[in-house]
């Protein structure tokens, strides 16, 4: 018990004494708990703007700070900071033109509009937005609190009871689940995933020649995990942007407010009490949804939504408004459960080295760029006396994630109301922007043009993924976990003296492997 | 060994002090791109980054570190081969690259002769590593289950090392399951979770070791391990083949002997230097400096190469 304390100690320590950003008035600055700010508020601007995602902007940021923080392990803390303040200001910011445009900012705030926006059309709009980020801070702090009991505990549990055959039996499970349960069809899904398979199967293998390559040499250490990933997830959404934009005007109708002046705005008494068993229930529904791979925040919001208008009926007084009408329960219940999904997600990946967001792609992406820490059960091994440094980073971005809750209850939700400005800027000067910023942060890390080719053939098949709704995501998520499928896959069949039935072996791996199954299979029948 | 180590640095400093003035004569055209041919953040991968460090504070040079891994330190090479021979770009590698890989690949674009051997920095403390108190931490015990017919799980980190694991398992009539692993510290994280039993590892193995949490239960190379002086060598056991080889730095071949000189020179000083990082982390976790620079270097590779040659040749064979 006194060794996980140390541990948790010493990921505090690592977070305040790491390396200082600037020295002011003689007191060390350190770099983390700032670039939790800054990336904070980066975070919530982003979610305001309609667009823009949480992802993409940290697809962004992570080749700018790893040329600024280094490749040393030291950068690990700061660089997951920027990240992890990105991926919670998102959340909270997705409200902002949800509420006061009927705009989500972010595709997991659409609920948000149901009740946000007639709230803010009856004259309420800072009270709207006061009970967006009270749920949305309070449904993430859950989350993430669940997020830092269970991953170590299930991490342990995977390294002492699984074998490299229940290894590789899991790997298949989640990536089955994963296209069964993400976009329209486990068709598409599972097209999605094969043909991740084959892109991260160029270049890589145990042979001492490269092979896939076609002869090409630039593949022959394999697509850059940057370009591809970046290519896909925002070259191919700007192209499909830039193509909606050709075909329909977006000119918006111009909001009309209604002179509301007597109406009072803000916190009203009684709104705590009234939205908090809906914070409570959908915080949990959200942090179930985040915690198996693949399943996103909209599901969990929808989810949430529902149960929460079928209890707000049964109770409600023909005064209050019911769901859709501008109710705080409504709002409360959508914000609440979409962001305890952004904490929930990351069990997978601090426990099993699996993503599954975007947002977990991107940390994987970071700890693989930097070196030093990677995700997966190793990093929970209680040590002693010496010191697992992986464990060390791992309590660090706890400690990370909590400051970032704390920054959000205080100065997020004040800085949250001042960027409805941004729901404004125009998709002609946004997309070309972001555009650039890509290129340049992937030629800042790659230092190769080809790698920037690689990048565009990756945006032209994220585009006819998109064209063709075949969803994106499990994509890069098989582009991830094929080289630990295929290592795993290798060991288990090596280790247990080249048995090719060794997914079968013991009763575990036989759950794994039929639950994988099942999965397409019964997902499939809908 | 430590008081036998520092003279031996102190000689080695001497013999170099005499070239240090021809590494006055010759500067890097401009920063010097340093290939790492280990994954990121592992012990090789630290090595090279203090010995990159060490060179930007003894002599100026401007060292950029860049990871290039994969095909046993081949796909470094074949990228190496296409670079300027003037000193702007180097490699760090292990000496098995250019002999073992190289020969069993058979590109002849990527054999010795087409390289210019710097320096090493280490020798590889090669151990047969397994858990302290397991069912498998000393050789009697993995003799015994071998021949009852237990399975018992080997992780290797390259072919050479599959080899050598294998034809040592036929000579002492054990059947190993052979498992391949990303490097030691793959070999050594199979031997934490209990995916595996056994395994190579070279040199990465010495902090768990001295901290009691792994033996090495033979070693791997010709002499006795820093570590665990009493571990019996595998060729007394009945190892054909030992894994001896080098941890070093390589540049494109032809080039210029003066920049060969003052490059190897000054690899040598850093590492030799015990004020430096890159010293301290050698000492440490790689049983210490081991420089060879030059002609003498030359001789070495061509030991290595004859040596991987014989090895293919009986691994093919049987």
């Amino acid at each position: 018990m006194t060794e996980i304390l140390d541990y948790i100690w010493l990921g505090v320590l690592a977070v305040f004494q790491g390396p200082q950003l600037f020295s002011l008035l003689g007191f060390a600055i350190p770099a983390a708990p700032v670039m939790v700010l800054a990336g904070l508020l980066v975070g919530i601007a982003v979610g305001a703007t309609p667009g823009l995602a949480g992802p993409m902007a940290m697809a962004i940021a992570l080749p700018i700070l790893i040329s600024i923080f280094g490749f040393t392990p030291d950068a690990l803390l700061p660089v997951f900071g920027f990240l992890i303040g990105i991926m919670k200001g998102a959340t909270v910011g997705g409200a902002v033109p949800a509420i006061l445009f009927n705009m989500p900012g972010t595709p997991d705030a659409l609920m948000t509009t149901l009740d946000g926006y007639p709230m803010a059309q009856r004259g309420q709009p800072k009270r709207a937005l006061r009970i967006a980020q009270l749920s949305s801070v309070t449904g993430d702090t859950f989350s993430d609190i669940v997020l830092f009991v269970c991953a170590p505990f299930l991490a342990v549990m995977v390294e002492a009871y699984l074998d490299l055959p229940e290894k590789t039996a899991l790997l298949i499970l989640s990536i089955s689940f994963i296209a069964a349960v993400m976009g329209g069809s486990v068709g598409k899904g599972l097209l999605s995933v094969g043909l991740g398979l084959i892109a991260a199967f160029v270049g890589t293998g145990q042979a001492l020649v490269p092979r896939l390559t076609g002869g090409v040499e630039g593949l022959s250490n394999g697509f850059s995990l940057v370009g591809a990933i970046l290519g896909v997830l925002i070259l191919g959404e700007i192209f499909k942007s830039i193509e909606d934009m050709m075909q329909r005007d977006r000119a918006q109708p111009a909001t009309q407010r209604r002179d509301t002046s007597a109406v009072q705005d803000g916190l009203q008494p009684g709104d705590m009490r009234r939205i908090a068993p809906h914070v409570a229930r959908s915080a949990v529904i959200g942090t179930i949804i985040g915690a198996l791979p693949g399943v996103g925040s909209t599901l969990a919001a929808t989810l949430s939504y529902t149960v929460g208008r079928k209890r707000h009926e049964k109770r409600r007084k023909d005064s209050d408004p019911g769901f859709g009408e501008g109710a705080p329960e409504g709002i409360a219940s959508t914000e609440a459960s979409n962001s305890a999904v952004s904490g929930a997600n990351l069990i997978p990946v601090l426990s099993l080295g699996i993503p599954g967001n975007a947002a977990a792609v991107f940390l994987i992406l970071a700890a693989d760029s930097i070196g030093g820490f990677n995700p997966g059960p190793a990093v929970f091994k209680f040590t002693a006396p010496a010191i697992n440094p992986e464990l060390v980073t791992a309590f660090g971005i706890f400690t990370l994630m909590v400051i970032g809750n704390l920054l959000n209850w205080t100065i997020g939700g004040r800085f949250m109301r001042s960027m409805g400005v941004l729901a404004r800027v125009p998709g002609q000067i946004l997309l070309p922007a972001v555009l650039l910023l890509t290129l340049t942060a992937i030629y800042v890390q790659e230092t190769s043009l080809f790698a920037l080719w690689v990048t565009f053939g990756f945006g032209i098949l994220g585009y006819l993924f998109r064209r063709s709704e075949v969803p994106v995501l499990p994509f890069v998520i098989a582009f991830i976990l094929a080289r630990p499928l295929e290592q795993t896959a290798r060991e288990a069949f090596a280790a247990t003296g080249g048995d090719p039935w060794f997914l079968f072996s013991s009763p575990t791996s036989v759950i794994f492997t039929v639950a994988a199954i099942a999965s397409v299979a019964f997902l499939s029948r809908k | 060994m430590e008081n036998l180590f520092k003279p031996l640095a102190m000689a080695a400093a001497m013999t170099i002090a005499p070239t240090l003035s021809l590494a006055d004569d010759w500067a890097p055209p401009g920063p010097i791109t340093m290939m790492i041919g280990f994954s990121a953040g592992g012990g090789a991968d630290t090595q090279a980054r203090l010995i990159a460090q060490g060179l930007e504070e003894k002599y100026g040079w401007k060292v950029l570190p860049q990871q290039l891994t994969g095909n046993s330190g081949l796909s470094l090479a074949a990228e190496l081969a296409k670079a300027p021979a003037d000193g702007s770009v180097i490699g760090m590698v292990v000496s098995e690259t250019l002999t073992y890989s190289a020969l069993a690949v058979g590109d002849p674009g990527l054999q010795l002769e087409n390289f210019t051997s710097l320096a090493t920095t280490a020798k590889f403390e090669l151990g047969l590593v397994a858990m302290a108190g397991g069912a498998f931490d000393s050789w009697d015990k993995v003799a015994t289950a071998g021949t009852e017919g237990t399975p018992i799980r080997f992780g290797i980190a390259s072919d050479r090392q599959g080899d050598v694991a294998y034809l040592f398992g036929q000579a002492v009539g054990i059947d190993w399951n052979i498992v391949p692993v990303k490097g030691g510290a793959g070999v050594m994280n199979g031997l934490r979770g209990g995916d595996l039993d056994l395994g190579w590892v070279a040199g990465a193995q010495s902090k768990p070791v001295q901290q009691g949490e792994m033996v090495n239960i033979a070693s791997g190379i010709q002499t006795a391990l820093t570590d665990s002086p009493d571990a019996p060598l595998i060729t007394d056991l009945g190892s054909p083949f030992v894994i001896d080889g080098y941890f070093m730095f390589i540049a494109p071949g032809d080039l210029a002997p003066q920049a060969r000189t003052a490059i190897g020179a000054a690899i040598s000083d850093v590492i030799n230097d015990p004020a430096t990082e890159a010293n301290a982390l050698i000492t440490k976790s790689f049983g210490g400096p081991d420089v060879i620079t030059g002609d003498a270097l030359d001789t070495r590779m061509q030991q290595l190469l004859d040596d991987a040659a014989h090895l293919l040749e009986q691994a093919n064979a049987s």
